[in-house]
């Protein structure tokens, strides 16, 4: 999807957003701390916010309402209509075509005829990204879909919202306070600080330091006891015995390990070649991107000269498999 | 019709010849960003704080025979003045201030980005009035109408300079009671007209909190 945006947008109280964004990118992140205007911006974006100028795939929609934008509006609240069933919700837009594969997809196929207040907090997030999909939107606005989420809820929701927007070709505009949200769903990425744009590019070239808790989000099919194939490389992975067919898993960056040749005698399950793909500077740190599979790691700058590491140079990458966390079916 | 069963009736009439009104005006008052809305709640507002004589006296000037609007319904063959539609519009005058008020504050609770969220699903804001809106409204809605209803039933001083004291034909239960105080007997028939209009309030009131509580309960809109 190719964005750009205008944005000026002023507050009394003080507050004023003065924002321009053009990228191009499947997924793009806002981060910022509370108050810096990420969702004044998504508004503007939405068309709930007037006068900003916006342009999505080279169609200028500035002058469009919010119903003839064609882009689906999630927040944290999940706002499901309470006197609609789950169904009812679901077929909500007048875009909607059947339900299809989206309630398997999110998991809700069994709560279609519940009433909102019957549903869970999850639940209830996970009927509105539902919701927003069955609009066929051009694209997704996700305003904090994590927040109020704990670190295992999390990790799950951001490998589902990984695994939909690959299934349902979706682009995605998401914010988040948290940099790591971000960068683990996003390919590009803007920080705002006090309604400014203070850094825009690839997602990880925002990152401040300290911020490393980066997600790697993979899809893959189970070929053994604990054993993933993902992209052609069996993984050994932290997923119940019992598991079978296509699982979701993930892996923090900071937990891949890269060598120049595999180790000898290691606990580490998990030593494979691969090439890497990207090196994108952050604060302090480097994020290298290796595949296959596509894998985040985080380096020292000393460590990518030590280990020479360069685009399309071999590496071998090291995990211990309860790094690699099942967070679901897919 | 007896004194009960017209008062029954002019209440019916001017809750639900009222009702589109309220809605409208509570939607614009709650919903608009118009500059003179204000100005236009003000005068919503009069006949809350007018003497009820007052009102009916300017009822009166514009729907008499000779009055701008009196006249010209009067040619489509629809009397106001010494009518029971005059008791209607009286009644629906008077209980209109409290009605506006009961739905724009059911509004006021309506999490606009529930509407936003419509939208955003490509309902149009009409649309979205229809479909999400309003059936979240509907708690102040019945209040405002059992409220208005109540009011209309209990309209004395405009009713009386509008429609006049006709026997069967205007006169609703408070004019009724007028009439019997002077009348020989009349404390018996004031008691019986007292008891019934009590009966029928307690009942509209009983009936609006319950519907309301189990509308609320039902969306869990005090969640």
């Amino acid at each position: 999807m190719k964005l750009d945006v205008e944005a000026r947008v002023v507050r009394p109280g003080g507050f004023d957003l003065d924002a321009a964004i053009s990228c191009e990118a499947p997924t793009v992140g806002i981060v910022g701390p509370s108050g810096s205007g990420k969702s004044t911006l998504l508004d503007a974006i939405a068309g709930i916010e007037p006068g900003a100028r916006v342009v999505l795939d080279g169609d200028d929609v500035s002058r469009k309402p919010l119903h003839h934008r064609w882009v689906g509006y999630v927040t944290q609240d999940a706002l499901l209509f309470p006197h609609l069933s789950v169904r009812a919700n679901l077929l909500f837009s007048p875009r909607a075509g059947p339900l299809g594969e989206v309630p398997a997809a999110l998991g809700i196929e069994r709560l279609l005829d519940r009433m909102p207040r019957n549903l869970s907090g999850g639940e209830r997030r996970r009927v509105a990204l539902a919701r927003a999909i069955l609009s066929r939107p051009r694209l997704l606005l996700l305003d904090e879909p994590f927040a109020g989420l704990d670190e295992a809820r999390r990790r799950e929701a951001m490998s589902l919202l990984a695994s939909l927007r690959e299934r349902f070709r979706l682009p995605v505009i998401l914010v988040s306070h948290v940099a790591e949200e971000i960068i683990g769903l996003a390919e590009w990425a803007v920080r705002l600080e006090a309604g400014r744009v203070v850094r825009a590019g690839p997602s990880a070239s925002v990152l401040r330091a300290g911020e490393t808790r980066i997600d790697n989000y993979l899809t893959g099919t189970v070929v053994g006891e604990r054993r993933v194939r993902v992209d052609g490389v069996d993984l050994a992975a932290g997923i119940p015995s019992s598991a079978s067919g296509e699982v979701r898993l993930a892996c923090y960056a900071a937990d891949i390990i890269l060598a120049r040749e595999p180790p000898r005698a290691i606990s580490a399950r998990n030593c494979f070649q691969a090439v890497v793909r990207s090196l994108t500077e952050a604060e302090e740190m480097i994020i290298v991107e290796v595949e296959p599979p596509r894998l985040r790691a985080v380096v020292t700058p000393e460590a990518l000269r030590e280990l020479a590491i360069t685009p399309g140079s071999p590496v071998v990458v090291i995990a211990k498999a309860t790094a690699f966390a099942h967070v679901g079916a897919a | 019709m007896n004194a009960v069963e017209l008062s029954l009736t002019v209440g019916v009439a001017s809750t639900l010849i009222s009702l589109p009104f309220a809605v409208a005006m509570a939607v614009y008052l709650e919903r608009t960003r118009s500059r003179v809305r204000h100005a236009v709640q003000t005068i919503i507002m009069l006949p809350l704080v007018l003497p009820p004589v007052v009102v009916g006296y300017l009822l009166l000037e514009v729907f008499s025979p000779i009055g701008p609007l009196g006249r010209a319904l009067a040619r489509l063959g629809v009397p106001v003045a010494f009518h029971w539609l005059g008791a209607v519009t009286a009644a629906a005058v008077v209980g209109f201030p409290l009605f506006v008020l009961m739905i724009a504050l059911a509004l006021k609770a309506v999490d606009p980005r529930f509407e936003r969220v419509s939208r955003s699903l490509g309902v149009s804001p009409w649309k979205t009035f229809w479909r999400v809106t309003l059936p979240l409204t509907w708690p102040g809605i019945l209040a405002g109408a059992a409220v208005a209803f109540a009011r209309g039933l209990g309209e004395f001083g405009a009713t009386i300079i509008v429609a006049g004291r006709i026997p069967g034909e205007t006169q609703t239960i408070p004019l009724q009671i007028y009439a019997e105080l002077d009348a020989p007997g009349g404390e018996r028939r004031i008691v019986g007209l007292v008891l019934t209009s009590c009966a029928a309030c307690l009942v509209l009131v009983a009936l609006s909190r319950v519907l309301d509580t189990w509308y609320r309960r039902r969306l869990e809109l005090d969640r």
